[in-house]
């Protein structure tokens, strides 16, 4: 393990002329020879030969193959050996480099940028208009939904032991959660998404709120986002509930019949004062109000308490990802490193997210119900309540139900994928596109290195998450909201991200967790304790070590190992030892021996 | 001497301490030559806070109404403050604390009363004596020999009695290559790399002055280090101009004209005030919670720590580098040749060498290329970031190796046979510590003092059952490869359980770590 990733400590003018430093960070680059093996559903659509221009290793000669799902390029040569295997999902812009006339080696060719953090260059000949073929065969498959294809997750005929479709059943999740109870109730009013077509169709409200109720505060709320129940402590009955944000305007209206909704909310647990948080910087929920919206006023909304969190909206956080990614892709800024990576504020907006999630968390530890909303109500307020949700509730850090909160909070309640990843779609420079849901996952990392042992899932899980957010070779990412899932059929026609998952579940098992089912995690949210997720965001680079699995993790899964063959061995002597045939045994083993038995009882460690 | 003279208030009562993670306390005060006692009796359980004094970096008062407070900031980076009742008693006792925590005198300090009934005074002092250490490493005896030349230390003050060096060259040799070298220290082996039989020697800067004097000893000596391997490499810890400069000041490098068989490369690494107001400005950063506008990147850069870091890191990879992959002997030095390379030199070793990475084998590393090559320890750790006092020699080139290792064994998790806590433990023993091992400043110094025969190791102490449970790897995993660290910045990490350590966040990241280590030995205990 130790040799896997060469770093080179030599400069330019170095003296070491023949030195293997070279070799060495070529050789960190080679990947095992991965076979083509496609996909079920997945065809070859065209071969060239092609130059790619590693920002590494330089320019590899090579071949490049493009199917209905992937880009898979293979060097013609062993050394160095350069491999891509990119889901045309991932792409996100594809462009002609250089023209007919342009001079210089390797100017003529495509420039691809990805949505996970890495362009591509590939150089082709000249002469013949070699390019062309190829670059109208990636503009269509790698944005098929601007040219009438079908995604790819449509296409697909992968099967698997596991139906990840039925990981989430909406009633099951309340039912667990100790619902309905006397002061809150389910409700069907959506279920031809006619009260609010971004929502799901089963809906947690107060027991006193009637349907007309909701009917009337649905006008008073953007997009009819009212209120709803998205989790409640079994014990303080405190809940955690999430809208958008109110249609105050510049006239600054007011509505009664939501000021009593938000007051029945607030009686349901007898909380004295309702706080709703507001994730927005207060200028920014000010500058709504022109537009229509606005927050809930401290005169009108009299038992409540308003909170803003300060959270920067959509644009900020994209600004601020493509800050990083010119830092990290494809050279490292070296010299002025940490102040570069202060500069894109990346870790500050996790800061803010992260911060404002555990006051969520401890309002609701305190027996404080909470409403939480922001404009819509579908970004930050999903980043808040999933993150909340996790630190209060130790089932959503198992694996299964790490599912279900992502399949409630984002998937069901109308986070939109489609719009904010662009999924297969050619427009890349829509303003709706930003990264809420990969800042979401890195505060989950966030939480996951803060506490090592909490969690049952991995790194590993958070990555391959993020991978098919963009792959379009599953449907769980696939869309807006439910309804439009609905219209797609995508339950019947793509699979789940979850049946890939859940058919080998070991992969993504953290072998450190230890169930704790009453603590509530609070994560450090201060900048001191926060640090980039470089195996994530630079891992493309070759200079950065990588490793498979973590090699901590994989140590102790091999003592692990240990420890139960020297169990099972145990008990078979133990069988033995009680077999009639081999009584005498037994009686051979005099007390001050160690006997099996001896040694049983400090072996039973609470696994 | 008697230290009664200076302590005017023995006992105070009433006093409040405050410190990290602990509610205030209340409770009698009390000033030991070398301690402050602070005792607390509620109803039947009573709390006893022991302060070494040497601990103390800097005491600030401040006189509120009759009482006064006294705020004391500590080596191991942790601050604590006394509330005590009367302004006389106050200033008493932060006179004591001032006097007897900067104790000059060696035979003075607490490792010279410390008598545990444990351990006992007739016990093993240091771990190997350079004799051992030789007749082990059967491969080299044929091409190197264990020289006595330096036996009264004469040839060279801060260097052992015995040293390493190559068979063809005399001892008569060896005393005019020393007048050639700064402080004496002729260049001598300090490892020797089985795979290939190529050597990393250390030495200071030869003093060649203005005039390009030439040594023909030393050149005869770095030759007999080659023996027709054809190219050594030289890594100066100095930048190609700082070298050029040394010459004014009789100093200065090795010239390819008199050494044509070696290379010279120069890497700059900082030392002295330079690192010492680099550990200052990084302290300051980890304290400063003015959370308003908080730049925490910018500071903690801005402190150029972590650029230390890497350099060293970066310089002792190259170093390995030459050795494991070229197949070159390197020999290393900056000017005086006790501080950055001793830090390279060492890195280096932990990279190739799989022995080092055990427990006993970096305490082992740590006597040999630090204790007994003589880096001055009394001198760069009389004070740590916290204090007034006029800077002197004070440098945390040591605590920087610890960082250093600390890096290492973040990247190979499973490489290292010790773990984190015994880095700890070792970055606060060498400001203030119960045990002898870090007194003086060189092998002679501690003789001289009887540091051997009137106080207890350290290394000694933490290879005992006991605690050398407390300080292993439970995940360690021999590898007999090198470990190369990456150095990229990203790769880097702030020491957190060093520089954080007593900041509110820390405690649960600390239990989290406990948690893992101890599913681990359970592991490890039942298979």
């Amino acid at each position: 393990m130790a040799s896997a990733s060469i770093p080179v400590y030599n400069c330019s003018n170095n003296p070491l002329e023949n030195s293997s430093s070279q070799n060495a960070s070529r050789e960190s680059l080679k990947m095992e020879p991965l076979a083509v093996t496609l996909l079920p559903g997945e065809e070859r659509v065209i071969d060239k030969d092609i130059m790619y221009i590693c920002p590494f290793s330089g320019p590899v000669k090579g071949k490049v193959f493009i199917t209905n799902y992937r880009l898979y390029f293979k060097s013609a040569d062993a050394d160095p050996s350069v491999t891509l295997n990119v889901p045309l999902g991932a792409i996100g812009r594809v462009e002609k480099m250089g023209g007919a006339s342009s001079r210089g080696e390797n100017s003529y060719g495509l420039d691809i940028t990805c949505k996970d953090m890495r362009n591509l260059r590939f150089a082709l000949k000249q002469e013949g208009h070699s390019r062309r073929d190829i670059f109208d065969i990636l503009f269509r498959y790698a944005f098929p939904l601007s040219h009438g294809l079908f995604l790819f997750a449509y296409l697909s005929q992968e099967k698997y032991e596991e139906n990840g479709w039925s990981v989430y059943k909406p009633m099951e999740e309340f039912r667990r959660q100790g619902l309905p109870t006397d002061k809150w109730r389910i409700t069907f009013i959506n279920d031809n998404y006619e009260l609010c077509d971004t929502y799901p169709t089963i809906l947690v409200v107060p027991f006193k709120a009637t349907e007309e109720d909701l009917r009337k505060v649905s006008t008073f709320r953007s997009r009819g986002r009212i209120p709803v129940l998205s989790w409640i402590h079994r014990e303080n009955q405190a809940v955690i509930c999430r809208c958008s944000q109110p249609l105050v305007g510049m006239s600054g209206k007011r509505n009664k019949d939501d000021e009593r909704y938000l007051d029945v909310i607030r009686e349901a647990n007898g909380t004295a004062k309702l706080t709703i948080y507001d994730a927005r910087p207060s200028v920014n929920a000010v500058a709504n109000k022109a537009t229509g919206g606005g927050y809930e006023g401290d005169d009108t909304y009299q038992n409540a308490e308003l909170v803003f969190l300060d959270i920067h909206n959509i644009h900020v956080m994209r600004e601020s990802l493509k800050k990083l990614k010119d830092i990290v892709y494809p050279n490292v800024e070296e010299s002025h490193w940490l102040s570069s990576l202060e500069s894109t504020h990346w870790l500050e907006h996790i800061k803010l997210v992260l911060s404002g999630a555990i006051q969520v968390a401890d309002k609701i530890s305190g027996g404080n119900s909470v409403v939480v909303h922001c404009s819509d109500g579908w970004d930050r307020t999903a980043q808040l309540t999933s993150l909340a949700m996790l630190m209060l509730d130790s089932h959503y850090r198992t694996l299964r139900g790490f599912q279900v909160l992502l399949e409630k909070e984002w998937i069901s309640f109308g986070h939109k994928f489609a719009s904010r990843i662009g999924h297969g779609d050619k427009n890349h420079a829509d303003q709706d596109r930003s990264p809420i849901f990969v800042q979401f996952i890195d505060c989950v990392w966030q939480m996951t290195k803060q506490f090592p042992t909490a969690f049952e899932f991995n790194e590993r899980l958070l990555m391959t998450i993020l991978d098919h957010l963009f792959s379009c070779r599953f449907g769980t990412f696939l869309y807006n909201c439910e309804s439009a899932r609905h219209t797609n059929e995508v339950r019947s026609k793509t699979v789940s991200l979850w049946s890939l998952v859940n058919s080998d579940s070991t992969s993504y098992l953290n072998p450190f967790y230890t169930p704790e089912s009453s603590r509530v995690l609070y994560p450090v949210a201060s900048m001191r304790h926060l640090e980039l997720w470089v195996t994530y965001y630079i891992r493309w680079n070759p200079r950065i070590r990588q490793q498979q699995q973590s090699p901590v993790e994989q140590r102790y899964m091999e003592l692990l190992a240990l420890r139960d063959e020297y169990l099972k061995k145990l008990e078979e002597l133990q069988l033995t030892d009680s077999s009639p045939n081999s009584s005498h045994l037994s009686n051979s083993s005099a007390p001050n021996a160690a006997s099996p038995t001896q040694h049983i009882t400090h072996l039973h460690t609470p696994f | 001497m008697e230290f009664s003279e200076h302590i005017k208030t023995a006992n105070v009562e009433d006093v409040v301490l405050r410190r990290p993670f602990h509610p205030p306390m209340q409770g009698t005060l009390c000033v030991t030559g070398h301690h402050l006692l602070f005792s607390n009796r509620d109803g039947d359980s009573s709390r006893l806070v022991l302060l070494l004094l040497r601990n103390i970096d800097a005491i600030e008062k401040r006189p509120s109404g009759s009482s006064g407070t006294i705020t004391l900031k500590c080596k191991d980076l942790c601050v604590l403050q006394l509330d005590i009742p009367g302004m006389e008693e106050c200033l008493n006792i932060a006179r004591s604390i001032e006097y007897l925590s900067s104790l000059d005198i060696v035979s003075d300090m607490y490792p010279f009363f410390y008598r545990p009934l444990k351990l006992s005074l007739q016990d093993q002092w240091g771990l190997s004596s350079a004799e051992q250490n030789y007749a082990q490493m059967e491969e080299l005896q044929d091409r190197w020999r264990l020289s006595h030349v330096n036996k009264d230390y004469s040839v060279c003050p801060s260097y052992p009695p015995a040293v390493i060096v190559p068979h063809s060259i005399d001892d008569e040799t060896l005393v005019k290559v020393a007048k050639f070298r700064q402080g004496g220290r002729f260049p001598v082996l300090c490892y020797y790399h089985r795979k290939n039989g190529m050597v990393i020697m250390r030495s200071s800067q030869p003093l060649t002055g203005a005039n390009r004097k030439r040594c023909r000893e030393d050149e005869l000596l770095l030759q007999a280090v080659i023996d027709g391997s054809g190219l050594g490499y030289i890594i100066d810890t100095r930048s190609n101009q700082q070298a050029q400069q040394a010459r004014m000041t009789g100093g200065g490098f090795e010239s390819k004209s008199s050494y044509s068989c070696w290379k010279r490369l120069h890497r700059q690494l900082e030392r002295g005030k330079v690192l010492q107001e680099s550990l200052i400005k990084l302290v300051e950063a980890c304290g400063d919670h003015s959370h308003s506008v908080d730049r925490w990147l910018s500071k903690l850069e801005n402190s150029k720590w972590l650029s230390h870091v890497h350099t060293a890191l970066a310089t002792a990879g190259l170093l390995a580098e030459c050795v494991e992959r070229d197949g070159h002997s390197v020999l290393v030095h900056g000017s005086e040749g006790t501080d950055t390379t001793l830090l390279v030199s060492s890195l280096a070793q932990l990279i190739l060498d799989p022995k080092t990475r055990t427990l006993a084998g970096f305490l082992g590393l740590l006597e040999r290329e630090w204790l007994l090559a003589g880096h001055p320890f009394q001198q760069r750790c009389a004070h740590s970031a916290y204090s007034h006092a006029r800077l002197r020699l004070e440098a945390p080139v040591f605590v920087l190796l610890l960082d250093c290792v600390w890096q290492l064994a973040r990247q190979f998790p499973l490489a290292m046979g010790f773990s984190e806590p015994l880095l700890l433990r070792l970055a606060m023993e060498v400001y203030a510590s119960d045990y002898g091992t870090f007194l003086c400043n060189s092998d002679q110094e501690r003789c001289a003092a009887g540091v051997k025969e009137r106080t207890h190791c350290l290394f000694q102490f933490l290879l005992k059952p006991s605690e050398r449970e407390r300080y292993s790897n439970p995940l360690y995993e021999p590898t007999e490869l090198a470990i190369w660290p990456s150095v990229q910045p990203q790769s880097l990490q702030l020491w957190r359980g060093l520089f954080l350590r007593w900041t509110q966040h820390a405690v649960h990241l600390e239990k989290a770590q406990e948690e893992l280590r101890n599913l681990v030995i359970e592991c490890r205990g039942a298979s």
